[in-house]
């Protein structure tokens, strides 16, 4: 589930004399967000109860009206995971991906419906999954985090009828990973502040979670300037364990920057060492280490000719985007140290 | 229970629906429990997947010559990313020609671009160096990269011949070629059987170079292939040789078709194509809406030495092109003008191209007159499709006659016609020497011109930078 575009402008904007209409307002959003999030958990476990075969003849509308109703509701956050579960039905393996995504929505109105036994910090993630607004004034409130991170690479995706530009940095010293995301209509540009291969000496102000990951940019302490050469990584199994580690902490997570190095594009073998088969693509690729072993990338990422092309055949260091269907490559670098970006 | 069952298991009831299967040791409402369970299984999947196995690939082998200049492969990315993209094939053949390499990563964007693009494959071959072999071996849409001359390993000859890929077979063949025309013939000759039919069609191209009546009895055995278009490559060398036996029966045929009739002309067109005539390479079938005695005459004389004609008509070449034929005439004309371009006449053309300003006939001339002739064309004639086709053929740096005569044309055009000099512009912008970007600048302050002018400093620094 991603995380939801803020909507800064709604609170704080009251002065003083408004403090008791803003807090009626969010007791408010508090109670309807509740009563839309008991109504999907009605409606999940009815399709359990009736069983999720016939899903995929119903086709996208089957989730419309639940969507819409979640918007209604507030929870804009959970309602673009509903609209997104479309998603899952294009593959072979579509009832067990969708069973997967209906228990991790599950999860969230268990987790909202139980919060008062939950740590302050998880509690933070699950409104964030749900769409409660952060402000950036409570983001840059809370302590920064002063590092030279470097950026690792970016993505833009629509969402939402804007661009989101995701940019992933990682920390030098504190080896913390970012991510800033900046928005613009299209056809407008983009913030290009935070380019792939420079690095940048700065303050993140991180919003609070159980895993923090998404941040703004607080304070720049120097201007940035292009690194040569690839940052460090880790190999493709201590890349896993940095995965799970986060997931033990956000089970929501859906995007998380890793840095592998001493990795080669191949082939995938399609040899599937995990459970399920959803993605045992024979046409797809992976980024194995000197023993043959590695991650698979993200199927819908195509080929990956310009990675194959630097490397050659030979380890490289490689910055991707980890998702739960693959990987999804966005930065190598080449022998003379150049960034490049795939 | 393992894992795998344990999620099976959750599925299964899932798609049936526990109303009707009920979760196996679920507590709770069944439906909850499920889901509960399966949120549990799916974060655990993801959280504890395994690598995978590959399949590596062969490493690719370093690369001997050096990168292209660094201020170039800037340029480069730019050409590339959209701006001013159709200066690619310059940057292109600049680069090759000083035998350079390019970086690997921008090898995928280029391969691209000659999947499309025919004309840039040759300067691919040579500017790709190993990785681009390498990794158009890894992509069937690449695979032309193979063919590609211009490797330049420049392996041992007889090796190279023997396991080289068709590319660096054609390119030894061509360097022999050039040396001893005779042993690249026999070289070729001794495993021609064998050769299949692809490569057999290209490597015939290379004996065009060197021709000579000692190939005549090779070609002519060519013609009995079981390929068509290695009989007619077989045929199309064999009409430039004008003592070769094809070359004799053509003209017998000819003779035949077209005759002096007191002080006029007979045409009389083939009634039918025979066998030893489609041997000779002539295409009994005629494209959609011509008719086919026509289409038959057309090919007779194409295929028939331009040498023969002023001894059978009585005329010079001047005289033959600019009489009246009647009915048959532009089926003559054609074929005449095909025959020029087939057999590299350049006296025909010259005559040819005064009736009909082609440019194909131009690309027979000597480069510095296909500029003269071509600037002769330009001045008083209306910027149209066919002059565009013409100055097409007339391949840069175009000089100053030439691009004196395309500069004043686009100025006048300007004024009465300004939404027609488009095309002529971006030709000029990418054909006209660079150094006279300056001159160009002086001409007009029309924006058309100005930008004219500003590609053609573009690719002054551009070719600067590749030095």
């Amino acid at each position: 589930m991603r995380q939801v575009i803020e909507d800064s402008t709604a609170a704080g904007r009251d002065g003083a004399g408004g403090r008791d209409a803003s807090a009626r307002r969010a007791e408010q959003r508090e109670q309807r967000v509740s009563t839309g999030l008991l109504e999907l958990e009605r409606w999940l476990t009815d399709q359990i109860r009736q069983g999720i075969a016939g899903t995929k003849a119903a086709g996208h509308a089957h989730w419309d009206d639940v969507a819409r109703r979640l918007v209604d509701a507030q929870a804009p956050g959970v309602a673009g995971a509903v609209a997104r579960l479309g998603a899952t039905l294009s593959g072979e393996d579509w009832p067990g991906r969708l069973l997967g995504e209906y228990g991790l929505l599950y999860l969230l109105t268990a987790a909202y419906r139980g919060r008062a036994g939950l740590p302050a910090d998880l509690v933070r993630t699950v409104r964030s999954r749900i769409g409660f607004p952060v402000t950036r004034e409570e983001v840059l409130a809370g302590a920064g985090v002063r590092d030279v991170w470097d950026v690792l690479g970016l993505r833009d995706e629509e969402q939402d009828r804007l661009i989101a530009r995701r940019v992933w940095l990682r920390g030098r010293r504190t080896g913390r990973s970012a991510l800033v995301l900046s928005f613009a209509p299209p056809g407008r540009p983009l913030d290009a502040t935070l380019a792939t291969g420079t690095a940048v000496d700065a303050d993140l102000a991180f919003y609070a979670g159980a895993v923090p990951l998404r941040a703004l940019v607080a304070a720049r302490h120097a201007a940035p300037y292009a690194f040569t050469g690839p940052p460090p990584g880790t190999g493709p199994a201590a890349a896993l364990g940095e995965v799970a580690a986060a997931l033990a902490g956000d089970p929501w997570l859906e995007s998380w920057p890793l840095v592998l190095s001493g990795v080669v594009p191949t082939r995938d073998g399609g040899a599937d060492v995990r459970d399920g088969g959803a993605d045992a693509g024979e046409a797809g690729w992976m980024l194995a280490d000197a023993s043959g072993e590695g991650l698979a990338l993200h199927p819908g990422a195509g080929a990956p000719w310009t990675l194959v092309a630097t490397s050659g055949g030979a380890p490289v260091t490689v910055a991707a985007e980890w998702t739960p269907w693959g990987l999804v490559p966005l930065t190598t670098w080449d022998e003379d140290g150049r960034t490049v970006v795939v | 229970m393992t894992a795998r069952t344990v999620w099976e298991d959750l599925l299964s009831a899932a798609l049936i629906g526990t109303d009707r299967r009920p979760s196996p040791g679920a507590d709770g409402e069944p439906a909850a429990a499920l889901l509960s369970a399966a949120a549990a299984e799916e974060v655990r999947r993801r959280a504890g997947r395994r690598p995978r196995r590959g399949e590596p690939l062969p490493p690719a082998a370093p690369e001997e010559r050096p990168l292209v200049p660094e201020a170039a492969i800037t340029r480069l990315t730019a050409v590339l990313g959209g701006d001013r993209v159709r200066l690619l094939p310059e940057w292109l053949a600049a680069a090759a020609g000083r035998e350079r390499r390019l970086p690997p990563y921008l090898l995928p964007a280029l391969l691209d671009h000659g999947v499309r693009d025919r004309s840039i494959r040759e300067h691919l071959g040579v500017l790709a160096g190993r990785r681009g072999r390498w990794l158009a071996g890894l992509n069937p849409a690449w695979a032309y990269l193979a063919e590609a001359p211009g490797g330049g390993d420049g392996g041992a000859g007889e090796r190279m011949w023997e396991f080289g890929s068709r590319g660096d077979r054609v390119r030894h063949l061509r360097e022999l070629r050039e040396t001893d025309p005779g042993a690249a013939r026999d070289l070729l000759a001794s495993a021609w059987d064998r050769e299949t039919p692809g490569d057999r069609a290209a490597f015939l191209d290379v004996l065009r170079s060197g021709l000579s009546p000692a190939d005549e009895p090779f070609l002519e055995a060519a013609l009995d292939d079981r390929r068509r278009e290695v009989r007619h490559r077989a045929a199309d060398l064999l009409t430039m040789l004008p003592g070769s036996r094809l070359a004799r029966r053509m003209a017998a045929r000819a003779a035949r078709c077209l005759g002096r009739d007191g002080d006029g002309f007979a045409v009389n067109p083939p009634s039918a194509c025979d066998p030893p005539m489609e041997r000779d390479g002539i295409r009994a079938a005629a494209p959609g809406g011509s008719g086919r005695r026509g289409w038959w005459l057309q090919q007779v004389i194409a295929r028939t030495p331009l040498g023969f004609w002023p001894g059978h008509l009585g005329l010079t070449a001047e005289e033959i092109t600019a009489a009246e034929l009647g009915d048959w005439s532009r089926e003559v004309r054609v074929g005449w003008e095909r025959a020029a371009v087939l057999q590299h006449d350049a006296a025909w053309a010259r005559a040819l191209f005064a009736r009909e300003p082609l440019a194909d006939l131009l690309a027979v001339l000597p480069a510095e007159e296909r500029a003269v002739r071509a600037a002769e064309v330009v001045r008083g004639h209306a910027v149209d499709g066919q002059l565009i086709m013409l100055l097409g053929g007339v391949p840069g740096p175009w000089g100053p006659p030439l691009a004196k005569a395309v500069l004043n044309t686009i100025v006048e055009t300007l004024a009465v016609q300004p939404w027609n000099v488009g095309e002529l512009a971006r030709m000029a912008a990418e054909r006209v020497d660079p150094a006279l970007a300056g001159l160009v600048a002086d001409l007009s302050d029309d924006a058309v011109v100005q930008n004219v002018a500003e590609t053609l400093r573009f690719r002054d620094e551009m070719l600067k930078e590749l030095q």
